[in-house]
């Protein structure tokens, strides 16, 4: 039935009030759309970029650390790392205890590490065991069917082939420190390893190489859907070390159950052939994430392992000063070498009486002989005609007093004392009394033994005092080309050489004549000329710190030698911390390191213990150290 | 004038049905480009089938006579307000809210049915209410006849359904002729009860208004979607990445980008070309319909053009700002291009409702 009233009339009129609105309405949208697509398209288009594009870094692999003979001594190995996806899990609870029967992990651990994921985005992987063996792998591997949700990655990992083995030359790598990222200028990210201490530090750069970069298409869930691009890794450079790794095996033996150091370096170049700091600790202990017990114990011990005691512990060094003050006395002519001053065993100095080591003395010496037997009288009567500001004088221009400037960083600067250091720095006046202490290597002296053996480099080398460096040569791995070290000198003194001769004489006649101090050590094949010194550990606090260990205040054993002779090539300074005397407890070592460099003798076969190949299996190797305690 | 007369004096009206058809067209494709390598893979064809069980439906209701529909609209509207019951009281909970009957493998939106029998008693009311001014009982008797499924529909709760709902009230009251002073007091009636009203919103639904109001303040929770969708839109440029070219759509940085969020894929896609191509076919399609209103034979059809034009014109106004952030996301589809069964079958219902109408306009029957 049809209905019309007369407002139809009205309708039809708002229908077309309608129809405009409707146009109005879509019109306005359409202008909205254009702003956002086409006013404001390129910000938005960047934001969908920056949505969906992803920088992941890929780490550069680190260079290998070698000695000069291109023996390896660090190098990387690859790292399993077992991982969750809570995706591909069905029930995770017995997925953990799959994993945990599979491999023998410890149950509570892997719960707590699941829980602890669970906070993260469900596409990230929850790392469940670091460095399984490859056993392990394989175990896991077997069940990849079954349990998808378990997958193994690799990684690199420093490998320290020798172990504790020239440890402190060579350093440490572990996870970079806020402070760290940021000094390096933000080059590294947190979680990134970095070298610490040893030329792991000092060439961080050059061996960590550049990393490269890979832009990732990723989906709204992160994961990685398509690469787009690449730039690959620059691998880091080789490094040749100065190191002989024999020689450094014979000083690490001889110091196995012996606390001190050793410095071998080559006179005429600086370059550090053995450097021993004993006890030593595992480098690889910190690749692995050292567990906080290890930690502690490395840091309870007393004889602090990470120390390194080369560069970092310094020492009354007793009598082995006594050739420098020799030569600066004979150089400022305040001494005839062939006047002989009388021992009696002891003297008085400015009221108070000083001995001599030998109880008797040494009757008649002149200045070899002094030397030669070491004679405590004498040098006292020399400390005295120089008086303590000509030895300051004397002994900072061997470099006593300031950094040798090695490649490796905390070194320590020692103390050479003087009336002025006493006014402004101790607060208490120089007595003159502490002059004849210091003229036989006591009082506030103290050096450390990289600076003994680059003071004895650069009194051989007529004065010029080479740098000592660890630093060979880098090798670039893909073109092979080599950045060889230059070696660099501090031209401190020019010593007049027959003057000179006469305190090598002395150190000769020590190793080679009767009645040297050293003469049990002298080498078949080539002669060692050298100085033995025996450090009192004096103090009260020393004393207090030793306690009931009455082994701690036995004296420091010294010997800084040299040899051959006539060309010095090789340098040796041996410090045994509480060894008693140095020609019983140092000089030995020496002699050791001179018959395997330059003797006819036979050398002294390889040690097990360091020299040992690292086996060919990652894995077996590391569940050979698993068992370990 | 576009239409095809039929034998018998039958009119179809091709505009309309070509945009409506278009606009589905373009729903399958963006539904397959933004499913596709998804585990809604396959979801394209589902859209499909579903368009033809709404082409079913409009050509049923095409021929069916609305006169017969408008003169039961009552029962009709009171046997679709059973389901919504039954949902409050029996509905298993899908996504948080009681709106979903599932059938197999299926499921429906029984409030999509109930809008199209609204629509009709809508019309039927006021085919009878036919005075020159609006009488104060119509305007309760159309309170309550939106309200009541509007009110169910509240309950389970679904605040995106209640909003569609709303359109009958306005085309009622505009259409019926309501006077200036009555809009000012709707004005003030409703300020008083949007006060009142925030408290029985629950937390996601404040959330998501205030994230509207705000967008920054919570760029990961309910602020990610209109960031994302932005993005989207925006990243589109003029011309778009290309089909399937979209990576907020492709990498899935857009949520319930195949439902609520298609025009995102579209405007990432295509670009603004394809934005106005999608408003272009709905301005072809409101404005025809509302033409075919003002040549319909009765009262009854005028309004049920009105009511059915004016509640999917809404969707539409309500989805498109949505993407852009000048409307809080609600929830409420595209209509014929968003996935989803009840949305697309109801809106080509919607469609035959209004085609027959224009079929009927110099019958007798």
């Amino acid at each position: 039935m049809l209905r019309i009233r007369e407002d139809r009339q009205a309708l039809a009129r708002r229908i077309e009030v309608s129809r405009v609105a409707v146009g109005t309405v879509l019109s306005l949208l359409a202008v909205a759309y254009w702003t956002v697509q086409i006013v404001r398209g390129e910000y938005y288009f960047s934001l969908s970029e920056n949505n969906r594009i992803r920088a992941v870094k890929i780490t550069a692999p680190r260079g290998y650390v070698l000695d000069r003979n291109g023996a390896t001594l660090v190098e990387n190995e690859p790292a399993y790392t077992l991982h969750l996806y809570r995706r591909e899990a069905k029930d995770l609870n017995a997925s953990v205890d799959f994993i945990v029967d599979l491999l023998g992990l410890s149950g509570e651990r892997v719960a707590s590490r699941v829980e602890r994921g669970r906070k993260e985005p469900e596409f990230v992987p929850i790392p469940i065991a670091e460095n399984l063996g490859i056993e392990e792998v394989a175990a896991v591997q077997a069940r990849a069917a079954e349990h998808p949700e378990f997958a193994i990655t690799v990684s690199q990992r420093r490998l320290y082939k020798h172990g504790g083995s020239a440890a402190h030359a060579l350093g440490y790598l572990s996870e970079a420190t806020p402070e760290q990222i940021k000094n390096a200028g933000n080059v590294y990210r947190v979680g990134d390893w970095i070298g610490q201490k040893g030329v792991e530090s000092a060439y961080e750069r050059l061996l960590s190489g550049a990393s490269g970069e890979r832009r990732v298409i990723v989906d709204s869930h992160g994961r990685e859907v398509a690469e787009e691009a690449r730039l690959e890794a620059s691998p880091g450079q080789n490094l040749f070390l100065t190191l002989d790794l024999e020689l450094q095996g014979i000083a690490e033996e001889y110091f196995r159950d012996k606390v001190g150091s050793v410095v071998a370096l080559d006179p005429r170049s600086g370059e550090i052939l053995a450097l021993v700091s004993s006890p030593s600790y595992d480098p690889n202990w910190f690749t692995r994430r050292v567990t906080s017990s290890e930690w502690n114990g490395l840091l309870a011990n007393p004889d602090r392992p990470l120390q390194n005691r080369a560069i970092q512990n310094m020492y009354s060094p007793g009598s082995v000063i006594k050739p420098f003050l020799a030569y600066g006395a004979l150089a400022r002519g305040l001494v005839d070498p062939e006047a002989r001053i009388f021992c009696p065993g002891h003297a008085v100095f400015y009221g108070r009486e000083f001995h001599c080591h030998k109880k008797g003395g040494h009757g008649l010496v002149n200045l070899r002989d002094a030397i030669k037997m070491s004679c405590d009288v004498y040098f006292y009567t020399l400390g005295q005609r120089l008086g303590v500001d000509r030895i300051h004088e004397i002994l900072t221009s061997f470099g006593f007093g300031g950094p040798t400037g090695v490649d490796l960083s905390f070194e320590k600067s020692g103390l050479v004392p003087s009336e002025d250091w006493a006014r402004s720095r101790r607060g208490a006046r120089w007595y003159p009394s502490e002059t004849i202490s210091v003229a036989i290597g006591q009082g506030p002296l103290l050096v450390t033994p990289m600076q003994m053996a680059r003071a004895l480099a650069g009194l051989l080398e007529g004065g010029r005092l080479p740098t000592p460096h660890l630093f060979y040569s880098s090798q670039d791995p893909r073109t092979g080309s080599q950045l060889r070290y230059k070696a660099e000198f501090h031209d401190a003194i020019a010593l007049a050489p027959e003057k000179l001769a006469v305190v090598e004489d002395g150190m000769w006649a020590v190793v080679n004549e009767p009645g040297g101090t050293a003469y049990g050590s002298r080498v078949e094949g080539v002669e060692m000329g050298g100085k033995t010194g025996t450090a009192q550990v004096v103090g009260k606090e020393t004393t207090v710190r030793a306690g009931a260990d009455k082994s701690k205040l036995k004296d420091h054993a010294w010997f800084a030698g040299f040899g051959p002779v006539k060309d010095p090539l090789m340098v040796v300074v041996v410090f045994v911390e509480n060894g008693g005397h140095g020609n019983l407890a140092a000089a030995p070592l020496a002699k050791a390191l001179f018959e395997a460099r330059f003797g006819v003798v036979p050398k002294t076969p390889p040690v097990p213990a360091v020299r040992a190949e690292a086996p060919a299996s990652p894995g077996l190797e590391r569940a050979a150290r698993r068992e370990a305690p | 004038m576009i239409g095809r007369g039929l034998p018998g004096g039958r009119r179809l009206d091709l505009v309309v049905l070509g945009c409506a058809l278009a606009l589905a067209a373009l729903g399958v494709l963006f539904v397959a480009s933004a499913t596709g390598g998804t585990r809604f893979e396959g979801l394209a064809g589902r859209q499909a089938i579903w368009v033809a069980v709404g082409l079913g439906a409009m050509i049923a209701a095409i021929l069916f006579d609305y006169r017969v529909l408008l003169k039961f609209s009552f029962a009709i509207y009171c046997a679709s307000l059973l389901p919504l019951v039954y949902l409050l009281a029996f509905g298993e909970r899908i996504a948080n809210v009681r709106s979903w009957i599932r059938v197999g493998h299926f499921q429906f939106q029984p409030a999509e049915l109930a809008k199209i029998a609204t629509a009709l008693l809508v019309a039927y009311l006021f085919e009878n209410e036919d005075d020159a001014r609006l009488h104060a009982s119509t305007i309760f008797k159309l309170g309550a006849i939106v309200g009541t499924p509007a009110l169910l529909v509240f309950l389970q709760p679904d605040m995106g359904l209640v909003m569609t709902f709303l359109p009958l009230v306005f085309v009622g009251l505009f259409f019926g002729g309501l006077p200036a002073r009555g809009w000012v007091a709707i004005g003030v009636i409703v300020v008083l009860f949007a006060g009142g009203g925030w408290f029985l919103l629950k937390d996601y639904q404040k959330a998501r208004i205030g994230t509207f109001l705000n967008p920054d303040t919570d760029v990961l929770g309910s602020g990610y979607q209109v960031r994302q969708s932005k993005i989207a839109v925006g990243s589109g440029g003029f011309s778009g990445k290309g089909f399937r070219g979209g990576t907020q759509s492709q990498l899935r940085f857009l949520p319930v980008q195949h439902t609520d969020f298609i025009l995102a894929v579209i405007a990432e896609e295509w670009g603004f070309l394809g934005v106005i191509l999608v408003l272009g076919l709905f301005a072809g399609l409101f404005l025809r319909a509302l033409k075919l209103a003002q040549t319909a034979r009765d009262r009854g059809g005028v309004f049920l053009i009105l009511g059915l034009t004016g509640m999917i014109f809404f969707s539409v106004m309500i989805n498109a700002s949505m993407m852009i952030g000048l409307a809080p996301t609600t929830g409420i589809p595209l209509p014929f291009v968003s996935y989803g069964g009840s949305s697309v079958a109801t809106a080509f219902l919607a469609i035959g409702l209004i085609l027959g109408v224009e079929y009927r306009r110099f019958a007798n029957a």
